[in-house]
């Protein structure tokens, strides 16, 4: 092997190395290999993995491997991206990168090194999930286990993601503006934007000719072939209702015996590496001129970090503010902490606070629909993003020892941080949320759960896996279906926005909220026991 | 073997780093001395070529680093200040990772490097588990496993206990002797005992270079530590191009 293969070959074995190793790999892994249980539901209970006109599909091998394919395109494209979107972030903050800088290592040899790497590191997680998912074959399955059947479902429908994802987290990595937390926002609604509208191109056939290339998902191709093979308009997919009098049809798969199927997909597998010839040239080669070990919203060097600079006002009255707080008497320890971290929260980043500004003025101001339907939801998203990182702040920044070397902090970490989180969402959605229980009173209940929910899963997803990227992903995921349901599935009215959440779906909520920070009590605890 | 010719280095803010400093040596231990911000970091990242003077030229053995880097990135050692490990490789990985960044094949050098670093008997655990100073030597042992001509190492004893201490140290005196070390430290004992020259920087200037002894000497005081402190606090010193064989 001559050097710059040696170099490549170390860089991909060191990075699948590492996020193999991680325990929150192993968590996520086993989480989504639970999905496929709950997925392909048992017949009996009235649903089915893929339906089409009220006909359900026989569990087969191809089935279930379509139907487990799919669910694997969701995650790679929605979680994989903040999964492996810290592979050069990794090497700015152990200053590896320095290291790295000063041989003759190439910057494309290195960014090629990182995408293998991203890509070996999928390709392994989606492969160690096909398997688990075969199970299901032997499970719930109505036919023996086909293994190339199974795996030729995978193989059409997840390169394309694989090889996007991989090389579209190096390219926001490598962007100045992109690395930031704004980039992890912008991501999910680039994928989003891309999964729906190239899907709804090909399946309405508009611009046929070239949308299928950028079906990066491959829901395009799976609806174009359920047309044409099954002549359905429809599809549905993962615990679906169907019509028990009707007869179950054979599914067998996608099929592939033709280059009108084929190039399409190789293409679309294709193509998304030309996103590496930006990505190195917005690579910094970890110039410390270009590039810091310090948040990039903290800096003068991208346009977020200016006009955050420029919100320092607003910090200063955070701090002020919190100074005061301290100094009230009486006020119980964790409380006066909670105050305190919720404004240091603020005033660490302070285009927050010209955000709940921004809310605070649309929301007195728009009428009662567009309340509801846009300025609750968009609030909703904005707090999220500035809940995410709260609970997870002090290990990412060294400080945890610090902070539990304080009064009650140590073992009230999980009430202090839930605390502030609450005090951050209140100071985000109180006027919002305000006008709108003065306009429907009967939705306070779920508006208020809808608040304290989302306070518990930021602090126990950031508690958990400590990484904010895990709330924004989860949370964000869980908004977009929501705001596209218009309130049609009363369960997913989580914040009260259509009014359609029953007491029972709202105490639910309450519930969820409960057993969250329960978890999140037990993992520290645990914690405490195994590290402190 | 190492020259530099009024190298500045300004950022995006307007300010300098590194404000036309020149200086050249030969081999030994050049050590670097100066206060918090006075531009040992941006003088070491310039020579280690991660990052470009914007102004200037730097020369090893006669090649301009500045136009062509890689002629110097194949003889460099260099550990940046406060280095970090990936936790969940083992001390071996980890090394061997940086060995074929560097193009070092032999796993012999990889096992010789964690002996000389003591690290030997926690070669399969992995680095996430191990003390700042046992992360500290790992960083050593990346930068020399190369057998590098100039070796560059910034704060490299932060972490280390008084036995590492001495133990790197020897280590940096001997390699002296055939090459050129530069080595930055906040504790000027460190270098004391092992510099053939120290510079002494403040606010991106040179504003010293000689021999321990020679300034010592000169500042009339009774120490290394109190001619630097006398050093930094006067006007800068007329040093354009100090020159030290």
């Amino acid at each position: 092997m001559n050097d710059r293969l040696e170099r490549l070959a170390a860089v991909v074995r060191a990075d699948v190395l590492i996020r193999l190793r991680r325990p929150s790999t192993a968590v996520i892994f086993l989480l989504l290999s639970i999905v496929p249980y709950k997925w392909i539901p048992e017949v009996s209970t009235g649903r089915t993995l893929i339906e089409i006109g009220g006909h359900r599909a026989l569990y087969n091998s191809a089935a279930i491997g379509m139907g487990t394919a799919v669910l694997a395109t969701f995650f790679i494209g929605l979680a994989g991206f903040y999964v492996i979107s810290n592979a050069l972030r990794r090497d700015v903050l152990t200053r590896c990168g320095y290291v790295i800088a000063s041989t003759t290592m190439r910057g494309s040899e290195y960014i090629a090194g990182k995408f293998a790497g991203n890509v070996a590191f999928l390709t392994l997680f989606v492969s160690g999930y096909m398997a688990v998912a075969m199970i299901m074959v032997i499970v719930r399955g109505e036919a023996p286990l086909e293994p190339l059947v199974f795996a030729k479902q995978y193989l059409l429908l997840l390169p394309p993601p694989i090889v996007f994802v991989s090389a579209i987290a190096l390219l926001f990595e490598c962007t100045p503006l992109l690395r930031t937390k704004l980039g992890d926002v912008v991501y999910f609604f680039v994928w989003i934007g891309l999964m729906g509208s190239v899907t709804a191109m090909v399946d309405n056939g508009v611009a046929r000719s070239w949308t299928p290339y950028l079906d990066i998902s491959g829901l395009g191709f799976m609806l174009q072939q359920t047309k044409i093979f099954y002549h359905a308009k429809s599809l549905a997919i993962g615990a679906s209702r169907f019509d028990p009098a009707k007869p179950p049809f054979v599914f067998e798969g996608f099929r592939a015996d033709s280059l009108q199927w084929l190039v399409p997909r190789i293409v679309a597998t294709l193509w998304p590496m030309a996103l590496l010839l930006p990505a190195r040239l917005f690579f910094h080669r970890f110039d410390p001129a270009r590039v810091r070990a310090v948040p990039n919203e903290q800096t003068r060097r991208t346009w977020l970090g200016r006009f955050n600079l420029l919100a320092n006002p607003f910090a200063r009255l955070a701090g002020q503010l919190g100074r005061a707080a301290a100094a009230i008497p009486g006020l119980p320890h964790l409380l006066r902490a909670a105050i305190i971290d919720a404004l240091a929260s603020l005033s660490a980043f302070p285009l927050t606070m010209v955000a709940m500004l921004g809310i605070a003025i649309a929301a007195t101001t728009v009428p009662e629909q567009a309340l509801f339907a846009a300025v609750l939801p968009l609030a909703f998203a904005a707090c999220a993003l500035a809940l995410a990182d709260i609970a997870c702040r002090e290990k990412r920044a060294g400080t945890t020892a610090l902070v539990y070397a304080a009064p009650t902090l140590r073992t009230h970490f999980v009430g202090w941080k839930f605390a502030s989180t609450l005090l951050v969402a209140a100071a985000f959605l109180a006027i919002p949320v305000a006008k709108a229980i003065a306009l429907r009173p009967a939705s306070a209940a779920s508006l208020l759960i809808g608040v304290l929910f989302t306070a518990a899963a930021a602090t126990t997803l950031g508690i958990l896996s400590a990484n904010p990227k895990t709330f924004i992903v989860a949370f964000l995921t869980f908004w977009y279906i929501a705001l596209s349901d218009h309130g049609r599935t009363p369960s997913l009215d989580f914040g009260g926005w259509y009014a359609k959440a029953t007491p029972s779906i709202t105490l639910t909520y309450a519930a969820f909220a409960a057993g969250l920070l329960l978890l999140a009590q037990l993992f520290h605890t645990w914690e405490l026991r195994r590290s402190w | 073997m190492l020259r530099i010719e009024s190298v500045s280095k300004r950022f995006r803010s307007g300010n300098f780093g590194v404000r036309d400093l020149s200086l050249s040596c030969g081999g030994g231990v050049l050590g670097l001395l100066g206060s918090n911000g006075a531009g040992k970091t941006t003088l070491m990242q310039m020579i280690a070529t991660v990052t470009r003077p914007t102004a200037g030229r730097i020369f090893f053995q006669d090649v301009d680093i500045t136009a062509n880097p890689d002629a110097l990135r194949r003889r460099l050692g260099y550990l940046p200040q406060d280095f970090g490990v990936y936790d969940n490789l083992t001390a071996y990985e980890f090394l061997s990772y940086f060995a074929a960044l560097k193009g070092v094949r032999s796993r012999a050098k990889i096992q010789q490097m964690l002996e000389m670093v003591n690290l030997h008997n926690s070669a399969g655990r992995a680095v996430g588990g191990f003390s700042g100073g046992m992360k500290q030597r790992l960083g050593i042992a990346q930068a020399l496993i190369y057998d590098p001509d100039l070796v560059i190492v910034d704060e490299p004893t932060a972490g280390l206990d008084p036995e590492e201490r001495v133990r790197f140290r020897n280590v940096l005196a001997e390699l002296g002797a055939a090459k050129l070390v530069i080595l930055s430290t906040h504790i000027v004992s460190d270098i004391e005992s092992i510099a053939t020259q120290i510079a002494i920087m403040r606010r991106g200037s040179l504003v010293a270079l000689d021999t321990p002894e020679a300034l010592i000497r000169d500042s009339g005081a009774a120490s290394l530590e109190a001619a630097f402190l006398h050093v930094i606090n006067q006007e800068p010193l007329p040093v354009a191009a100090g020159a030290v064989a």
